[in-house]
């Protein structure tokens, strides 16, 4: 999605596509965990 | 021995009391006064609310967790805070016998969440009046029941009309709305009813995407995505139609009356409706020595607590002054009350403010998300423990600093579900530490969806109540 108001066939696709999802899954998890532990040591 | 007493025990309340039984409850009181006996996971009522979820599993009893963690539990409702030097205490009624108990305290922490002010809108709500709510589990219940009732009429053929947002000009939690409205959405595809209803998204946002915070804005591909295409993108999706810049001005049977930004009034019809009340702050008397009313030391009209931050300044100044945001969350009158979660007094609005030529505010009020209210009751108490120990508080933190981190369900299927990922840096934007319009983090800021969202809803309900029951290795779990 780049400025248009709606997803194309192929975000769509991904969006579904267990194995991307599933690095994403990953990814989400770290960057996630990774900036609200910083928090901690404030 | 220091007497340390917190009211409520929800996300910010019971957060400052594991971490405060954790580190001194074997030496010092440390006490949770609560109107309910157990901790309730609000996140995963939006389920409940389309019955999805079962009540029982999104609550567990807190007596057995603050057995463990050193921690009193005292079942009632607190009514006055006496908090003049020399005799400083609360005073509750308890639950079942109605009996007046006493709490006398060193330390005092605020945290019983909002006030749903539904009364702030006549005909909202689904005791006095005509809209439902998921606001509590009550609610969540009430509205699964007339929701699923509505299904039973579609499946015999009847078009339905379904409106999902805000309820006030000045409400908040649209996260929580637009959670409900994609759910609505997904449980009636999965039903085979989606033709049979009209979906309307109102609300008072600015724009689409908005949720009270200034929208959230990420760099993808070089280019600067904002929430109100994305918003806009998955509503034209699920074919939701949207109304923003309105606010409810009154609710009959079936319809709903709305002022928008240009000052026209107009009406939506509806036969089930959920919308987000205004929030307030508990409404308790606060009482000085001689007793006197001495509320204006201690909170804002509208019954938030006051704490460290600038308040009154016009929107566009606070709009550059990241300081203004509180660190500490202590009382500038009484240093040994702090306020934790949606009850401190936040100095303004995140979103820009907007009064029609009716001089009717239309204002979303900033939200004080569950990762913002565990994180400011995490500071609270070790800012107290620092106080008893040392007499110096070492910890701070603004929500120009905070990450907030948020899911948007759709579904709560794992293999069909989808889920709208939404991560900011920081809350309020901080225009003087990231040079951009926008005051935000671009690279950490983060908005995306696809199953993975559904799968990371599922394992933070799990985990976040793994953490709030204080079993193994809970401190490691973020806010
Ligand atoms: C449907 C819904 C979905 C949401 N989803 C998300 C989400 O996905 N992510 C997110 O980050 N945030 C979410 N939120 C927001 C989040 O739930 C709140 O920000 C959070 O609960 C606020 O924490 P709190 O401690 O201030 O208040 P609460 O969690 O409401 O806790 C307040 C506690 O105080 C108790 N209390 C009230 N009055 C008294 C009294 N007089 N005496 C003693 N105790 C009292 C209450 O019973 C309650 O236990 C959602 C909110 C809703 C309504």
């Amino acid at each position: 999605m780049q400025n248009e108001q709606e997803f194309s066939k192929a975000e769509k696709f991904w969006m579904n596509f267990k194995l991307y999802q599933l690095w994403r899954f990953i990814i989400l998890n770290i960057k996630v965990y990774t900036i609200a532990v910083q928090s901690k040591w404030r | 021995m220091a007497k340390v007493l917190v009211i409520g025990a929800g996300f910010s309340g019971h957060t400052a009391a594991l971490y405060l039984g954790d580190k001194i409850g074997r030496q010092h009181e440390i006490t949770v006064i609560s109107n309910r006996d157990v901790f309730g996971y609000v996140p995963s009522w939006v389920w409940v609310g389309v019955g999805h979820m079962k009540p029982e599993k999104t609550i567990f009893k807190l007596k057995p967790v603050y057995d463990r963690k050193n921690i009193k539990f005292v079942h009632a409702a607190a009514k006055e805070i006496h908090p003049d030097a020399g005799d400083q205490y609360v005073l509750g009624e308890e639950i079942g016998t109605g009996k007046e108990i006493r709490l006398n305290y060193d330390y005092l922490v605020i945290a019983p969440g909002p006030l749903l002010n539904f009364a702030g809108t006549p005909g909202l709500g689904p005791e006095q009046g005509f809209t439902h709510s998921i606001c509590s589990m009550p609610h969540a219940i009430k509205a699964r029941d007339a929701y699923l009732a509505l299904c039973d009429r579609m499946k015999k053929g009847e078009k339905v009309k379904i409106v999902i947002g805000t309820g006030h000009p000045g409400a908040t939690c649209q996260g929580a709305a637009f959670e409900y409205i994609v759910n609505v959405h997904k449980d009636l595809v999965k039903k085979g009813l989606r033709d049979k209803a009209d979906i309307l998204w109102l609300s008072n946002e600015p724009a689409l995407g908005d949720f009270g915070v200034n929208g959230v804005q990420i760099k993808r591909n070089g280019h600067v995505l904002k929430s109100d295409e994305f918003i806009k993108a998955v509503f034209n999706d699920h074919g939701i139609r949207y109304q923003v810049q309105t606010g409810v001005t009154k609710v009959e049977e079936g319809k709903i009356h709305w002022q928008n930004y240009e000052g026209e009034e107009g009406t939506a019809d509806f036969d089930f409706s959920m919308l987000i009340p205004q929030f307030k702050g508990q409404p308790f008397k606060y009482i000085g020595k001689d007793g006197s009313d001495i509320s204006t030391k201690l909170v804002n009209p509208a019954g938030f607590v006051l704490v460290d931050g600038k308040y009154g300044l016009p929107y566009p100044e606070l709009a550059q002054t990241p300081s203004a945001w509180p660190a500490q969350y202590q009382n500038p009158n009484y240093t040994n009350v702090f306020a934790a979660g949606i009850a401190f007094a936040p100095p303004g609005p995140i979103s820009k403010p907007f009064t029609n030529k009716n001089n009717l505010a239309i204002a979303p009020a900033p939200p004080r998300t569950g990762m913002v209210s565990g994180v400011i009751g995490r500071v609270v108490a070790m800012n107290i423990i620092d106080l008893i120990k040392t007499g110096k508080m070492t910890h701070s933190e603004r929500m120009t600093e905070m990450v907030a981190a948020c899911v948007a369900s759709m579904g709560d299927s794992l293999w069909d579900g989808n889920a709208v990922t939404i991560v900011m840096r920081p809350v309020v934007p901080d225009r003087e530490k990231y040079k951009n319009e926008y005051g935000r983090d671009l690279f950490i800021s983060h908005l995306e969806m696809g199953v993975s969202g559904a799968w990371m809803k599922f394992m933070l309900h799990y985990t976040f109540i793994w953490k709030f029951k204080a079993l193994l290795g809970w401190k490691l779990i973020p806010e």
